[in-house]
Order: structure tokens, then C-alpha cells, then sequence
């Protein structure tokens, strides 16, 4: 990782807190605000002599995520850990606004004045696209790792030949749905999408459960049963099979086919089972969506990313068992660790840009991976659907 | 006559029924069935009298056999429509008329789907005048198959699944029951005692066999599911013109497809969740996607969120909503900047309920209009989307959208339509189809193995929008079907029923204006994009189909495939304006004739407030009022109309007043497929047949008739008398005077009586001077009379396409005739087979040309030789007659009851009779100008066909009798400038022969 000189030296002032924090990247969604940053670790001073040229700074890679509807938590986080002055330097620019922050997402256009007034610094917009890409391809190619299947509550990680990894389909999950066909670094095409995403899942569940916030209705989901309130193909052929078309019956003939009963109104529904049933929806739709695409442009793989998935294992199953039942099991279903943070860390990566040339500083990104990914400094990493997969990566910054 | 008990045997109606429709087989039949001869052989009164007293004993029997004590609906239904039984030839056996049928089920998830099949209007066969035309012309039904192809109707009813005790008691009301597959006589391997099978289809059809062995005791006979919806969608895309059509942005326009590039096609079938099939052939298909998200999805959350009791209550909903309040657009992921690098406008929402995470906002703060509609464009959107993604993965060009999530609803074909063209860019286009939900329920019925439908023709089928149609099509069961289930209702307080009911009917109709649209010039089609929602009084009208297999395309027809019978085409909404006014103008009129015509009884008066109430709901389906305060003053001024309902009372009152109130149009039309002015007005003839009014000018045509036979003497003598030139123009001249009267007048009816009737045609007649607006008649009289050294051979054959009664047929069409015939060529009158206004039909004919006979031999021997003189017939069938001096007349009826015609769809006798015409005549301007006027005609040069001569004279037509005089003269000024560059009162005599064409 490359680091601008200046920028980064500037920031080792002695109050800073434990972490040497250099570096702040956003991902400002329309549901939830994701933030990339780098720390130093403690016991890895700058050692800028150890080379004549170039420097390596251990560290880690940080990640969090606030709710967009709370961004001012989510400056004040910014502000207690001083994130903000992890940007780089633009020289050139008048002195209020030498601090420049990256961010993707739609809030980095709507709350770049919000950011201004509160942090003092600019936001640099960087596309969207170009940084769920990058982000997806550098852990990729980066991460050892990254990239796992689920299928009935196992997960198992996949190994990708960095010589054979495109093109595939990122299907990333937001608030809606981004589906990109990847060729390439910086090569890619957004070529179908959906609106129903996680802010679907989100706002409805909120409507008819009351959970007030997104984890508590995710959370509720892993408790409820679906079929209280999904219409099964046996539902409809009274326990029997439908087996001509190959569809068992237990296989949801209609969401929510059954809440039109007369004689139940929403509250006599659990919330847990409204969860269930509206999280299956909405994963089995994004992979069958996700397949018919992939299948249109003969991609063998399917990433699906996205702030929706959120390791929560249920999702992922019911993903996973969506595109195995459209593609007859030809095509599988696969997912990335840090599948939030792809366009945080899309924006993180972009800052190499600002610096050397482009091709140099991918070369040092490459040539000193994070091999090893390690548990965070407060939260485990969760492989069993634990809600905050806020784990870091142990990294090695490049400094100039 | 009393009330009949309602039959409790309804194969002994199959019987008489058979032997009615096929005369052919009536032999071998009626000696194995001698009971049913007589039957048969009886007039239709004493027919069902002697049903009655045949069957007293059964009567009871059954009485005692019903566990229910439900009193049965028919019961009086079928009292009633006896009376009116003998003003209407086609009706054989009313009390019967439904229990002869076919039902088919599709038991959905959420709907049940009724498709029931009636042989309701048998044909008198035995009436002799048929008889012999149909010798004469060689005509045989019924030799193409090993059974009979019986007429008859289609129906199309729903209801909801949790319902289904409604259902159940709707069937059993109806009889329904008895109707699948009946042993005797569409399967003779069946035993006896076998209890009836009804097909049925979709889940359900499992889950509730039991409930339908114990209430109904029959059994369901399962059919697979996509095997329905494909028979159902194969049949649906042959057998019915327009029944596919494009939905862009509030457009509806109809698809003609070709049969033979048909497949293969997607078809999506949205019920409570969606499949997808790829569909190769007859019979042959995959399904090969689908989603859960659908019609069940819909209404389950919407029900959790909104409350609504009912799916149409929801759907009506998200007409009102805004989804921007709760869907997160890109617009606002991006400050309402778009997102135009990958082609997202700011509308375009980024996450469907995207904006209800907000902390501050519960359920209760958000409107169940938007909610509903935002719920309607996820799940519209998403099937659209995967739709597309299936058909390009198979290469399919059409994809056909169907099933019950649909219901006509604009927005929602809409949102589809979006979904495609969005993600096809522009490549695919969504499709749907008007019996969208029925796809299964049909294809259930088209199961049945004998139902003879299979090959059934686009022309043997006639879409009818009867009283309940505009309802039961787009509501799950409309007000007549959800009466049926009340105990012994009569048909009348049935129908008082209806009349309160229309209001409710009517009042969603007339929605506020959106705004900026202001008067006849500021037409616009709202678009249904991004924001703005047009106020969609919502679905589509599902008629019945009328299978009339006797019905055939016109053989002499040049081109059937590019035939259009409708000179007028009611999408030009100035047009459409001018006939809604019109016909609304002339409504309470022909109200009061109708009620006139049945004797002005109480019950009359109902059934004609009832009809007035049912036929400005059909035309409140094609207009929008917008004038709201208006209504409120003007519905106290008519308070002396007080039975009638609000919606009545909106439309009679601003056209009687001659109000200058603007209307808004929307372009409804659609609702009913494609609608030209020919089916608006045969609506209005079948709206009159609906509520039993049988014949609404029946006295005030046999008095023109009487008064017009009266001075016929006169006339024939005056035109013998002339040379065989002016004799000719005369007779021209004598059609257009006669026809360009309206005879329906009091002022003319007085004149009648006067007898003066012969001077106003004389003076009439001498006024038509020549040259006309389009005149042809020295091409005609040469081709008649030929030039001095050569006479020309007669035609062999020629069809009159009659019009008025009075008059016109008497003073006008028969001396023409006459003159035909004295030059040896065969004629044949083409009447009506069912009244309209004042048309004559080929049932009055007869005895019209009886009368006039009596007083010339020429029509007296033609008529003898033709068969129509029935009395002056020992024995009609007697071939000593077929040496008869004369060349006959004839008379066919044309298989419609309007006062247009659309020759794709004519009797098989008319059909029959065309193949050796080489005249044809069209008269009048509902034949020739309203129809029929840009028609061409083959000719066969073997026959030496001629095309066609066509005589009319703009008059203030039939309809505008009772409109101000200025006000259809002007109007029909406008027709006469815009078809032919002429004014009001022009004539025309077009004849086009056959070596011009």
C-alpha cells in the first residue's frame, strides 16, 4: 500500500491514540455508512531507513459501519479516533481545505457539506462502481482466503487462481442491487441490478416487525419459520409434490401467500416469521436475478457482496440454494468475507492514485499482500453469522 | 305463464337440444328418444308447458332429493323469461338455458376461476322457412363431425378461494354441476351411475375434491396445471381477434398475431406466484423459471400493511399512491442528482421500501396508497425483469403475461411493460392477454374431450359484454353473481338489485381530471412514469364468448385477413364523443320505446331503468365526466326519473339539456378490445336483449310495415307503367327516398296513418336529383340493360343487404327486388337474424313479402319458388315446386342483431348464398357507410361476379332521432364531408363491377 509521504508522516503526532491511524476511506450508502482505515501497529515504528527507497509500515486495516440515519455517530467516531486527519494532503489547495477524505457511495454527494462543517476536511468522490471493483479484486487477489461457499450451514473457502479470476459476476447488495461484470481491473460493466435489496428487507421489516434496527430483524429471522406465512407449492397441492416441474413442496410458491387469510392480521404474526419469510424472498430473488445474468454472459462465478449479506448465515444459504436451484447445481453461489466493505476499501485503495503512478503502486500492492487475516482488536471474526464481522486485516503499508 | 320449477333432469335437455341444433341427425335421434319428438315438434310455449307437466312427478322428486331448502334461483328466472319467451325465436328452453353446460375450474391459491359453457340460444330449426333455404342452398350442418357442434356461450366467473362456499352455492345455483362431463351423451362408455366429473385445474383442485363430492357430489377430475395454461393461452392467442396487446405508458394497443408465427413464445403466468413457460407448440412446453414473488406476495404484505379487505381494494389503492415516500430512488441515494454513467435516472428506484428504515416513521405514518403502490412496482418490476432475463436466455420474442395479478390494471401492465423494455432496451415487448386470469380455468374446459372447440375459428366466436360483464370481469364476482346466492330473489328485484348496485358500479368512474387538461382540446394521455399516476378507472371487460359455430367469414370477401368492417374508428376520440353523445342523447327515448314495447308494465319500467343503468356503465367505461358540481344541480332537476340510479341519472341529463359541458375522454375503449362504432352499437342492441327487451320497436315497425303495404299497389302500378330506363332510375331513386327518412318519428308515424305516405316518398324521390355525390348508376344501367344491339346476360344471384322496416324494405328494397327477379335473377334478402332499432329481420320478412305478394304475381311466384309463402305449400320440401316459372326470392338471416354488419361473421346461410351471387347490395348506412364502406369484395371470374352496388343517402340516421335536428345534421355533415366531401342529404350510388377491381 502506497502512502503519500507528507500526508502520512504528518499525522505521528505524539497525542494520537494507541493505533497510528493513517488513512480514512467512506462508503456512505443510502442505508448504512461504511468506513476502511488503516492503524499502525504500535510496535511497528516507521522505519524509513531500512530501505533507501521505500518504506513498510505494519499496520491494520480497520472496518466499521454506522447507519446512514445516524451519520453523526458516525462523526463522532470519526473525530474521538482523529480518522479525519488520516487523509491525504492536497498541496495545492487553499489551507482549510488540504484534507481530502475519499468516499463512494450516494451520501458522499449528499453529505459532503455535513462532512465539511463537522470534520474540517473534503470529501473526494470516487465512483461507485470503480470502487466495489477494486475493492472486490483486491481482496480477491489479496486475501487469502476471501472467498467461500455456503451451503447448508457449511462454509467453505475457495480457492481462486488470480490467473483465472475473470470475468465474474459482483453482485453487490446495498440498499438495492449492483450487478457488475467484471473483466478486469478497472474493466467492468454494471449489467442488471434489482431494487429489491437489503433496504427492502430493512424498510419492510421495520414496517411489520417494529425491530428497530436492521441486526435485531436479522436477528429475529434466524428464530422464525416462513412457512407460517409463505405459500408452499404443498400448500397448494395439499401435500403433495409437484414433482413434474421439480418443485418439492416445501418450496415457497408465493411469498407471503398465505397472510391473505381473513382471519389474521399482522399482529397475530410472530415477527420472527415475517423476518424469515421476507429475508427468503428477498435472497432467493437476488440469486435467481444474480444466475440468469451470469448465465446470459457465461460467468462462471457469482460474488455477491454487499452490507445486506452480512455473514448472516441464513442469507447466505438462501442465496446459495437459489442460484443451485436455477442452475440445476451448474453454478455456485459465492461470498466475501469483507463483502461490506468493498466500496470502502475500493475508495481506500483509490488513494494509491493520488500518488505514484498507477502501475507502481498496484505493483506494491501486490507485492506485499495481507496474507494473514487476524482477529480484530474487539470483536471476533464471525463464521457463524455473527452480526459484526468489524474484523481487521493486518497489513503492510508501502510507504514512499 | 306460472313459475317453473327448475328441471331437475337436465339430460333430457341435452336431448332436445341436440335434436333442435342438428336437424341432420334428428331422425336417428328422435327414434331412439320419441318423448323428446314431441317435445320437439311442440311450439316453443307448449313445449315448455308440456316439459312442465311431463316432469310434475320429478319435480317433487327432486324437490325432496335437495338437502338444501334453498329455494333455486331459476325458478323464477325461468317464469320470466317465458313471458318474453315468445317475442324472442331463439330462446328454445330458458329454464334450461344453464344447466346445459360445461364447468371448468382453476382453484388457485387465491382465486377461483369459473369458465362454464352454455347452450344457451338453440335455433328453431324447425322453422320452415329455414328448412327450405337451406335445401335450396345445399346448406348441412353437421356432416363435417361425428357430433354436433353445439352453440352457445362462454362465461367467465371468479371468486375468491376463502370463499369458496360462494362458489360452491354459485355453481349449485346454476346447476353448474351437472354440466361436466355428462355420461349420455359426451361419453356413452361412461356408467350411468357415475356421479359427474368436473375438470379442474391448480392446486386447489386437490386440496378441495372433498369438498366437492360432499356438497356438490361430484368429482374433480384433475388436470395438470401448465397443461391448462398453455391449452388456455393457445386457444385464448387463435381463437380470438385482439386478444393480445402492448401496454406503454397507459397505451393499450391490440396485437394481431399470426397464427402461424405464434411460437414459440414466453408465457408468464402471474397468479400467487409466477411461472415462467416456454411454450413450443400445441401441447408442447416447459416451464422453465418462475419466482415466488407474485399476486400472493402482493396482496399477503399488502394485506399485513395496509389492511385493505380485499386485493382489489389494494390495487385500487396504489391508483392514489406516491411510492417516492417510501421507495429510496437514486435521485435520493445521489442528491437528486442522476445517475447517469450507468443509465439510472433519479426516478429510478435504487431500493424498494428503501426509505421506510427512517427512525421517525412507523406503519402508521406512512399511507397505504403509497405503501400498495410501491409494493405494486417491486413485484411488477421484479417479474418484469426476470421475465425478460428467461426469454433472452431462449431466444423468445413475444412474452405474454397473464393470470390473475394482473386484472387489467394499467399500472401494473405498465410497470411490466417498463420492466422489459428497460431491461430488453427496447428489444422485447411484454404482451398481455384480456382473458388474462381464465388462461387456466380455459384450458381446463379445453380438456374436455368432446367439447368440439378444438378447432374452433376466430369468426364462430362473438365477445358479448352482457349487463354484469364491466363488473364481473374486473371484480371478483360482480353484483348480479354475489345476488345469486339470496334467498328466492325473482329476476326482477334481481335487477332492482342491479340498479342500486350501479351506483356504486359508477362511481369510481368519473375521477378527478389530472390537472392541466382542461375541455375536448386538451386531451392527453397522462403518462404513468416516474411520479405521476393517471386515474385509471382500472380493468379490463371480460365478456362472454358467444360460440356461434354456424358462423362463417363472408366468402366473397377479397381479403378477410385485412378486413375491417368499421369505417369509424372510435380510437379517433372526436368520434368517439360524437357517438357517446349520441347514444346517450337517445337513450331515455329508447328507454321509453323498449318500455312501450312490453306494455309499459311496472316491470318494464324496471327493467328499462335497468337497462338505461347498465348501458351508460358500459358507455361510463369509455368517458370521464369531469364535472362535478354540475352533477349535484342537475341530479335534483331530474328527480322525476327517481328509480334511477345517480349514474344514470350524470349521463342522460347533460345531453338531454344540450349542455355545451365538456367531456373528457380516456381512452377506455380498450377495455373492451378493440371497439368499433358497429360493436358500440351492437352493445347497446345486446345491452336491450339482456334485460329482456326483445325487440324494442316490434309495434312501431309493424305499423310503417302495415302503412308502407299499403300504398305498395299503388307504387308497382306507377312503376309498370314506365319505360324499362326510367323504371330503373326510378327504382334507385326510390331507395335512397326511402331510405332517407326516418321513419321512427312521430311525424312521420303520423303521416302513415294519413295514408299519405306514397306522396311524401314521391315527393321525396323526385328531389333526388341527379347527379349525386358518388353516382354510378349509368355504369349500372348499362350493366343492366345493356346498350341497344346487346342485351346483357342477368346476374345469376343477388344479395340485398336490407335496412329500415317500413318503407324503406317495402317501398324501397322489394320493387328493386321485383325488378331483379322479372329479369331472371335470382334474389335474396339478407336481414337481421336478431332486431335492432328498426331494422327488419329475416323473421318479419317473410311475412312482409307475403302481404306484397298478394298483390303482384311476380313476387308472388319468386316467393312461392323461394319457399316463402309457407301457407300457399302443400308440402315444402316437395321438388314438383323446384319447376316453379320463376326464379325465387329468398330470404337468409345474416347472424347478427345490429344495425351494422361485420361480414367476417355472418350466418353459414348467408355464406351458403353468396357462393353464386355475382350482385351484391348494400343499403342503408349502417351496412354501407358505417360499415362496410371500404370493403372489398372478390370477384370470381368464373361467375361473372360484380362487386357490389351501394345506395344510401346521408340521413339523420337511426340513431339521432331524438338528438335536435341541428345538431345531427351538423354532425352528420361532418361524416359526409369526411368520407365522401358531401353534405348532409347526399346521395350515393356506388357500383364498382368486377373487371374494375
Amino acid at each position: 500500500m502506497d502512502v503519500r509521504d507528507a500526508g502520512f508522516q504528518g499525522n505521528l503526532d505524539a497525542d494520537q491514540s494507541e493505533s497510528q491511524i493513517s488513512h480514512l476511506a467512506l462508503d456512505i450508502g443510502g442505508s448504512l455508512i461504511k468506513l476502511v482505515y488503516f492503524s499502525r501497529n504500535k510496535d511497528s515504528p516507521i522505519d524509513n531507513n531500512k530501505d533507501s527507497k521505500d518504506s513498510v509500515i505494519e499496520g491494520r486495516l480497520n472496518f466499521s459501519n454506522f447507519e446512514t440515519s445516524k451519520i453523526n455517530d458516525c462523526l463522532e467516531f470519526i473525530l474521538s479516533k482523529k480518522l479525519h486527519l488520516g487523509g491525504f494532503r492536497c498541496h495545492e489547495a487553499p489551507d482549510g481545505d488540504k484534507i481530502l477524505i475519499k468516499a463512494t457511495g450516494g451520501g458522499a454527494y449528499k453529505f459532503a457539506d455535513l462532512i465539511k462543517e463537522k470534520l474540517g476536511v473534503s470529501i473526494e468522490k470516487e465512483e461507485e462502481m470503480d470502487c466495489l471493483v477494486a475493492g472486490a479484486n483486491f481482496l480477491l487477489k489479496a486475501v487469502h482466503q476471501e472467498a467461500f461457499t455456503y451451503m447448508d450451514g457449511r462454509k467453505e473457502f475457495v480457492h481462486i487462481d488470480h490467473n483465472d479470476l475473470y470475468p465474474y459476476l459482483l453482485v453487490n447488495i446495498g440498499s438495492g442491487v449492483s450487478m457488475i461484470k467484471v473483466d478486469g481491473d478497472g474493466k467492468f460493466e454494471r449489467i442488471s441490478g434489482t431494487s429489491v435489496g437489503g433496504g427492502t428487507f430493512w424498510g419492510l421489516g421495520r414496517l411489520l416487525t417494529n425491530c428497530k434496527s436492521f441486526d435485531e430483524l436479522l436477528e429475529l429471522s434466524h428464530q422464525g419459520n416462513n412457512r407460517v406465512i409463505d405459500m408452499l407449492v404443498g400448500d397448494i397441492y395439499g401435500g403433495l409434490d409437484y414433482s413434474k416441474i421439480g418443485l418439492s413442496s416445501t418450496t415457497i410458491a408465493s411469498s407471503f401467500g398465505k397472510a391473505i387469510s381473513d382471519n389474521r392480521e399482522l399482529e397475530d404474526y410472530k415477527p420472527e416469521d415475517i423476518a424469515r419469510s421476507l429475508l427468503r424472498m428477498i435472497s432467493n430473488n437476488i440469486g435467481q436475478i444474480s444466475y440468469l445474468n451470469a448465465l446470459r454472459f457465461g460467468l462462471k462465478r457469482i460474488f455477491f457482496g454487499g452490507f445486506f449479506i452480512r455473514s448472516h448465515a441464513f442469507t447466505m444459504d438462501t442465496i446459495s440454494v437459489a442460484v443451485n436451484f436455477w442452475s440445476k447445481g451448474e453454478a455456485k453461489a459465492m461470498f466475501l468475507r469483507h463483502e461490506g466493505f468493498l466500496g470502502a476499501l475500493g475508495a481506500f485503495m483509490s488513494y494509491e492514485k493520488c500518488g505514484r503512478d498507477d502501475s507502481m503502486a498496484h505493483q506494491s500492492v501486490q507485492r506485499y499482500p495481507v496474507c494473514k487475516p487476524i482477529v480484530g482488536d474487539k470483536i471476533c471474526y464471525p463464521l457463524n453469522g455473527d452480526l459484526n464481522d468489524n474484523g481487521s486485516l493486518e497489513c503492510s503499508v508501502y510507504a514512499v | 305463464m306460472a313459475p317453473l320449477t327448475e328441471d331437475p333432469n337436465p339430460v333430457h335437455d341435452i336431448d332436445a337440444l341436440l335434436i333442435n341444433q342438428d336437424p341432420n341427425n334428428k331422425t336417428e335421434e328422435n327414434n331412439n328418444h320419441p318423448k323428446d319428438k314431441s317435445a320437439v315438434l311442440l311450439g316453443r310455449e307448449e313445449n315448455s308447458i308440456s316439459k312442465n307437466q311431463n316432469q310434475g312427478g320429478e319435480r317433487e322428486m327432486a324437490s325432496i332429493h335437495r338437502s338444501g331448502s334453498r329455494p333455486q334461483l331459476d325458478l323464477s328466472k325461468a317464469a320470466i323469461q317465458g313471458n318474453f319467451e315468445e317475442k324472442d325465436p331463439t330462446i328454445l328452453l330458458p329454464n334450461q338455458s344453464d344447466d346445459i353446460s360445461h364447468l371448468a375450474l382453476d382453484i388457485g391459491g387465491s382465486l377461483i376461476k369459473l369458465v362454464y359453457f352454455s347452450r344457451h340460444e338453440g335455433q328453431p330449426i324447425d322453422d320452415k322457412r329455414k328448412k327450405t333455404v337451406k335445401e335450396r342452398l345445399g346448406i348441412s350442418n353437421g356432416n363435417r363431425r361425428s357430433f354436433p357442434i353445439l352453440g352457445g356461450r362462454l362465461h367467465f366467473v371468479k371468486f375468491e378461494t376463502t370463499k369458496i362456499n360462494e362458489c360452491l352455492d354459485f355453481i349449485y345455483s346454476k346447476q353448474l354441476h351437472h354440466g361436466g362431463m355428462d355420461s349420455r351423451h359426451w361419453n356413452a362408455e361412461a356408467p350411468a351411475n357415475d356421479s359427474a366429473v368436473i375438470k379442474a385445474t391448480g392446486g386447489g383442485a386437490y386440496k378441495f375434491t372433498d369438498l366437492f363430492k360432499e356438497r356438490l357430489g361430484v368429482s374433480l377430475d384433475k388436470e395438470d396445471e401448465m397443461n391448462c395454461l398453455v391449452a388456455g393461452a393457445n386457444f385464448l392467442l387463435k381463437a380470438i381477434r385482439h386478444e393480445a396487446f402492448t401496454h406503454m405508458e397507459g397505451q393499450k394497443e391490440f396485437v394481431q398475431i399470426d397464427h402461424n408465427d405464434l411460437f414459440p413464445y414466453l408465457l408468464v403466468n402471474i397468479g400467487s406466484g409466477v411461472s415462467m413457460i416456454k411454450v413450443d407448440g400445441d401441447g408442447k412446453f416447459q416451464r422453465v423459471s418462475g419466482t415466488n414473488v407474485g399476486g400472493g406476495t402482493y396482496w399477503g404484505l399488502g394485506r399485513l400493511l395496509t389492511k385493505c379487505k380485499s386485493f382489489d381494494e389494494l390495487l385500487e389503492l396504489s391508483q392514489r399512491g406516491d411510492n417516492r415516500t417510501i421507495d429510496m430512488l437514486v435521485g435520493d441515494i445521489y442528491g437528486g442528482m442522476d445517475y447517469s454513467k450507468i443509465g439510472l435516472s433519479a426516478s429510478t428506484i435504487a431500493s424498494s421500501f428503501g426509505k421506510a428504515i427512517s427512525d421517525n416513521k412507523e406503519l402508521e405514518d406512512y399511507r397505504p396508497e403509497d405503501i400498495s403502490l410501491s409494493l405494486l412496482r417491486m413485484i411488477s418490476y421484479n417479474i418484469g425483469q426476470i421475465a425478460y432475463l428467461n426469454a433472452l436466455r431462449f431466444g423468445l420474442k413475444r412474452i405474454f403475461f397473464g393470470g390473475f395479478f394482473i386484472r387489467g390494471h394499467a399500472y401494473t401492465m405498465d410497470t411490466i411493460s417498463f420492466a422489459v423494455h428497460f431491461w430488453s432496451k427496447g428489444d422485447a415487448q411484454a404482451m398481455f392477454l384480456r382473458h388474462e386470469g381464465f388462461l387456466g380455468a380455459l384450458g381446463a374446459f379445453m380438456s374436455y374431450e368432446k367439447h368440439g372447440l378444438d378447432d374452433l375459428m376466430v369468426h364462430q366466436l362473438v365477445e358479448r359484454f352482457p349487463m354484469g360483464a364491466p363488473y364481473t370481469g374486473g371484480k371478483i364476482h360482480g353484483p348480479p353473481l354475489g345476488d345469486l346466492n339470496e334467498k328466492a330473489s325473482s329476476k326482477i328485484s334481481w335487477m332492482e338489485k342491479f340498479v342500486l348496485r350501479g351506483t356504486e358500479i359508477t362511481a369510481p368512474v368519473p375521477m378527478a381530471p389530472p390537472p392541466g387538461t382542461t375541455g375536448l382540446g386538451g386531451f392527453e394521455v397522462p403518462s404513468s412514469k416516474g411520479g405521476t399516476l393517471r386515474s385509471d378507472a382500472s380493468a379490463l371487460n371480460i365478456g362472454v364468448l358467444h360460440l356461434v359455430p354456424t358462423l362463417e367469414v363472408f366468402p366473397l370477401l377479397a381479403d378477410p385477413k385485412t378486413y375491417e368492417p368499421n369505417t369509424i374508428d372510435l380510437a379517433d376520440h372526436n368520434e368517439l364523443e360524437y357517438w357517446f353523445t349520441v347514444l346517450s342523447a337517445h337513450l331515455p327515448d329508447l328507454v321509453d320505446k323498449a318500455v312501450a314495447s312490453e306494455g309499459g308494465t311496472d316491470d318494464a319500467k324496471r327493467r328499462g331503468d335497468a337497462f338505461a343503468c347498465a348501458f351508460s356503465a358500459h358507455l361510463a367505461r369509455f368517458m370521464l365526466f369531469p364535472i362535478e358540481k354540475e352533477l349535484s344541480i342537475n341530479v335534483t332537476t331530474l328527480a322525476k326519473r327517481t328509480t334511477l340510479t345517480v349514474g344514470f341519472i350524470k349521463f342522460s341529463h347533460f345531453y338531454m339539456n344540450g349542455s355545451d359541458t365538456r367531456l373528457k375522454l380516456i381512452e377506455e375503449p380498450a377495455a373492451y378490445g378493440k371497439l368499433g362504432l358497429a360493436n358500440l352499437l351492437e352493445l347497446r342492441e345486446e345491452c336491450l336483449r339482456e334485460f329482456q327487451f326483445h325487440d324494442a320497436y316490434r309495434s312501431i315497425k309493424q305499423r310503417e310495415n302495415e302503412a308502407s303495404l299499403a300504398v305498395l299497389p299503388d307504387l308497382l302500378v306507377e312503376l309498370d307503367s314506365m319505360s324499362e330506363e326510367t323504371r330503373l332510375l326510378t327504382l334507385i331513386e326510390g331507395v335512397l327516398a326511402a331510405n332517407i327518412f326516418d321513419w321512427g318519428s312521430r311525424a312521420c308515424v303520423e303521416l302513415y296513418h294519413k295514408g299519405t305516405i306514397i306522396e311524401i316518398y314521391r315527393m321525396s324521390r323526385d328531389k333526388m336529383q341527379r347527379p349525386w355525390r358518388v353516382d354510378d348508376f349509368d355504369l349500372f344501367k348499362e350493366r343492366m340493360l345493356g346498350s341497344r344491339e346487346k342485351k346483357p346476360q342477368p346476374h345469376k344471384r343477388a344479395l340485398l343487404f336490407v335496412d329500415n322496416s317500413g318503407a324503406d324494405i317495402v317501398l324501397g328494397m322489394l320493387p328493386l327486388a321485383r325488378e331483379l327477379l322479372r329479369r331472371g335473377t335470382e334474389v335474396v334478402l339478407v336481414a337481421n337474424s336478431l332486431p335492432a332499432l328498426n331494422d327488419v329481420t329475416a323473421m318479419e320478412l317473410p311475412d312482409i313479402v307475403a302481404e306484397a305478394a298478394k298483390h303482384c304475381d311476380i313476387l308472388r311466384r319468386a316467393a312461392e319458388a323461394g319457399g316463402l309463402l309457407v301457407d300457399a305449400m302443400i308440402n315444402p320440401s316437395d321438388g314438383s315446386k323446384e319447376n316453379s316459372s320463376s326464379v325465387p326470392l329468398m330470404v337468409v338471416e345474416n347472424g347478427c342483431g345490429s344495425p351494422c354488419i361485420d361480414l367476417r361473421q355472418v350466418s353459414s346461410e348467408l355464406a351458403a348464398a353468396a357462393k353464386d351471387a355475382d350482385l351484391i347490395i348494400l343499403e342503408g348506412m349502417g351496412r354501407a357507410l358505417h360499415t362496410n364502406f371500404n370493403a372489398w369484395f372478390k370477384c370470381d371470374a368464373l361467375k361473372f361476379c360484380e362487386s357490389r352496388l351501394q345506395i344510401f343517402a346521408f340521413d339523420t340516421s337511426y340513431n339521432i332521432k331524438n338528438i335536435g335536428l341541428q345538431l345531427a345534421m351538423v354532425k352528420n355533415q361532418r361524416l359526409a364531408e369526411k368520407l365522401i366531401k358531401g353534405n348532409i342529404y347526399d346521395c350515393v350510388c356506388r357500383y364498382e363491377p368486377a373487371n374494375l377491381l
